[in-house]
């Protein structure tokens, strides 16, 4: 489903030239839960960004369903983050003016989802994150974990072929850590894909697949032996 | 994504930023304020304008003695006049004119005076308003007779009451006035003085029989203007025209073109223009201040741009796309505008309004001014909003998350 040959990833300060990827090959199919991990540094968010169509590599190519995202232009990009990523991040990048349930309805708008549909759906979409209190709150109001909940269900409303979550847990306590990591596993268990960043080794056990990546390079790739499930 | 959000996204955004919000739209509102209200206060000015002609008759034509080429035969006798009205067909009515400075006291009060002397048509050619008593007649001016008639504020002020008629007044140079009865009061043309505090300084206005004024005076039976009022509108050219060959034909001075005719309805488009052209001039001046409203726009959307660039960078991950943004802080540069438009508006009618009141103006808003005021602030939203919402709609997502 998600497939990228040869990538990478050059970034040029004033002379200084910096491998962030280094010719990274990869293959992610439908319903699994990979984890990335590695020292700081070493790439892992370049890497998904480059996934999720926010960044584009120096070279390489990346199949998206079938299609070549790598020569895509600004807007048919942003088409396709809104339909086909579910970003979640480590500082959760909610809109701090608008209400909860705006936040989570947002992508629909861009979608051109009409009004009423999007209420139902994102009103579906917090309830699976298991957040039907508050929702008329503004994110300054609630909690990290219940933050990340929201940010969840705005990545899971527009039904997008991948989730992608960069140290979803980097910024929870270990009580929300779990909560979460109990959605993400629910989410993969009803057939979303998912990819996720982290360098938690704890984190990292509750996904089936890890990857280690060291200096742009992937260096290791397997099955997770002992998975903690929740 | 459609305008109605649009909308309520840049309100919401506007609101929170109220003061912020507010101190940009008053760039727009002086401008719009300043701009309507001088078009307005034109606009009636130019209205009161014509009015007041249209009053003293569109229909007349007054004809001036040329002081430059003119030798003392030259001017017109007030046989002169009555042999106007007499003979040409189209006049309706002719007086000589004669504005003299002088003074008038009531016996306890003495006042500096405006004095004007005419024939009886003075009456319909001023088109005066009678308040008390009645006008001087054809006999009176005839005969010269010792009678007046004062404006209204004139009998406030020099009598404390308002019907005068029947008392006697001095009329002449300061050393040599005479009595003279007045028979009316008309209703004051300068109104809008007569409240002032300072009202020692405006002359009393008296109206008088032309040949009374002479005597009092001491001067010839001659005047240097002469307003005749034709029967219609389509005769006053013709009227104008046959009064100076009769002039020129009983002073025989032809060919030396002594008597100029004016009509005052070229009078009122030459004002006009000249009136429309200041306006113009003012509101220009004024729109400047717009286009200065306008670039405090410009400044406050680029700020809003720059403390928003991660709001922006989350929009696009979510799947914003280049005219989504766009549109987003255009509509918001647009109602920024619109709403100091709309304020200025208000204010600008208002002014119109407040200032017409102190300057005895009704002002004139018209629908074309309203509706280009509002078009104008929404094309000031839109221009010098473009720049900052394409500089946020060209944002790199991944730059613009990455902002802290
Ligand atoms: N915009 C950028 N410009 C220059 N260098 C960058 C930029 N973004 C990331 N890097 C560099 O690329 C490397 C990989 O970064 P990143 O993918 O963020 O690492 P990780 O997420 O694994 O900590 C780092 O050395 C980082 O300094
Ligand atoms: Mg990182």
């Amino acid at each position: 489903m998600i497939r990228i040959e040869n990538v990478t990833k050059v970034y040029k300060t004033g002379t200084i030239r910096l491998t962030a990827l280094n010719d990274i090959s990869l293959h992610i199919g439908p319903g699994e839960f990979v984890a990335v991990m590695g020292p700081s540094g070493c790439g892992k968010s370049t890497l998904l960004n480059i996934l999720g169509c926010l960044d584009r590599m120096s070279s390489g190519h990346y199949i998206l369903n079938g299609q070549d995202v790598s020569t895509l232009g600004g807007n048919e990009l942003a088409r396709i983050r809104n339909k086909e990523i579910g970003f979640i991040f480590q500082s959760f990048n909610l809109l701090p003016r608008m209400t909860v349930l705006e936040n989570v309805e947002l992508p629909m708008v861009y979608a051109g989802v009409s009004a009423r549909e999007r209420r139902e759906r994102a009103l579906e979409a917090l309830s699976k994150v298991d957040l039907s209190e508050r929702i008329r709150h503004r994110p300054t109001e609630i909690s990290g974990g219940q933050k990340q909940r929201v940010a969840i269900a705005r990545a899971i409303v527009n039904n997008p072929s991948i989730i992608l979550a960069d140290e979803p847990t980097g910024n929870l306590d270990t009580k929300a850590t779990e909560e979460i990591m109990k959605i993400i596993q629910k989410l993969n268990n009803e057939g979303a894909t998912i990819l996720m960043v982290t360098h938690e080794p704890d984190v990292a056990r509750f996904s089936k697949r890890i990857i280690r990546m060291r200096d742009g390079c992937i260096i290791d790739d397997r099955p997770v032996q002992s998975r903690t499930i929740l | 994504m459609n305008l109605i959000e649009n909308v309520k996204m840049a309100l919401a955004s506007i609101w929170a930023n109220k003061m912020r919000s507010f101190l940009t739209m008053l760039g727009i509102i002086i401008g719009i304020s300043s701009v309507i209200a001088v078009v307005s206060l034109g606009q009636g000015g130019q209205n009161t304008i014509t009015g007041e002609f249209e009053k003293i008759g569109a229909n007349s034509v007054i004809i001036n003695v040329d002081s430059n080429n003119a030798e003392s035969s030259d001017y017109i006798t007030f046989e002169d006049v009555n042999q106007l009205k007499e003979k040409i067909e189209y006049i309706r009515y002719a007086t000589p004119v004669i504005q003299i400075s002088g003074w008038a006291s009531t016996g306890t009060k003495t006042k500096a005076a405006l004095v004007f002397g005419g024939s009886a048509d003075l009456y319909q050619i001023e088109n005066s308003d009678l308040l008390y008593g009645r006008y001087f007649n054809e006999i009176e001016y005839e005969e010269g007779k010792a009678v007046a008639v004062i404006d209204s504020s004139t009998a406030k002020r020099l009598f404390r009451m308002e019907d005068v008629t029947g008392m006697t007044l001095d009329v002449g140079p300061k050393t040599a006035q005479k009595s003279v009865t007045i028979v009316g009061v008309v209703k004051s043309e300068y109104d809008m003085f007569a409240d002032m505090a300072s009202d020692d300084y405006i002359p009393a206005v008296v109206y008088m029989p032309a040949t009374t004024v002479s005597y009092i005076f001491s001067l010839e039976e001659v005047t240097s203007r002469v307003i005749v009022m034709a029967d219609s509108k389509e005769n006053v050219e013709s009227a104008g025209n046959l009064a100076k060959i009769l002039l020129e034909n009983r002073h025989g001075n032809r060919g030396r073109d002594v008597y100029k005719a004016e009509n005052m309805m070229k009078q009122l488009d030459q004002i006009n223009t000249v009136l429309g052209i200041f306006t113009t001039f003012v509101a220009a001046v004024a729109a400047i201040s717009l286009v200065v409203g306008g670039v405090g726009v410009m400044n406050i959307m680029l700020v809003s741009v720059t403390e928003r660039t991660r709001e922006i960078g989350i929009r696009k991950a979510i799947g914003a796309r280049t005219g989504h943004i766009m549109i987003q802080f255009l509509t918001e540069s647009v109602i920024i505008s619109c709403i100091g438009g709309i304020l200025g508006l208000i204010f600008g009618v208002a002014g119109a309004y407040g200032l017409g009141r102190i300057a005895g103006i009704s002002p004139h808003v018209s629908p074309g001014t309203v509706i280009i005021a509002i078009l104008f602030s929404s094309a000031v939203g839109i221009f010098f909003g473009i720049y900052p919402a394409r500089k946020a709609a060209n944002l790199d997502p991944i730059e613009a998350l990455r902002y802290e």
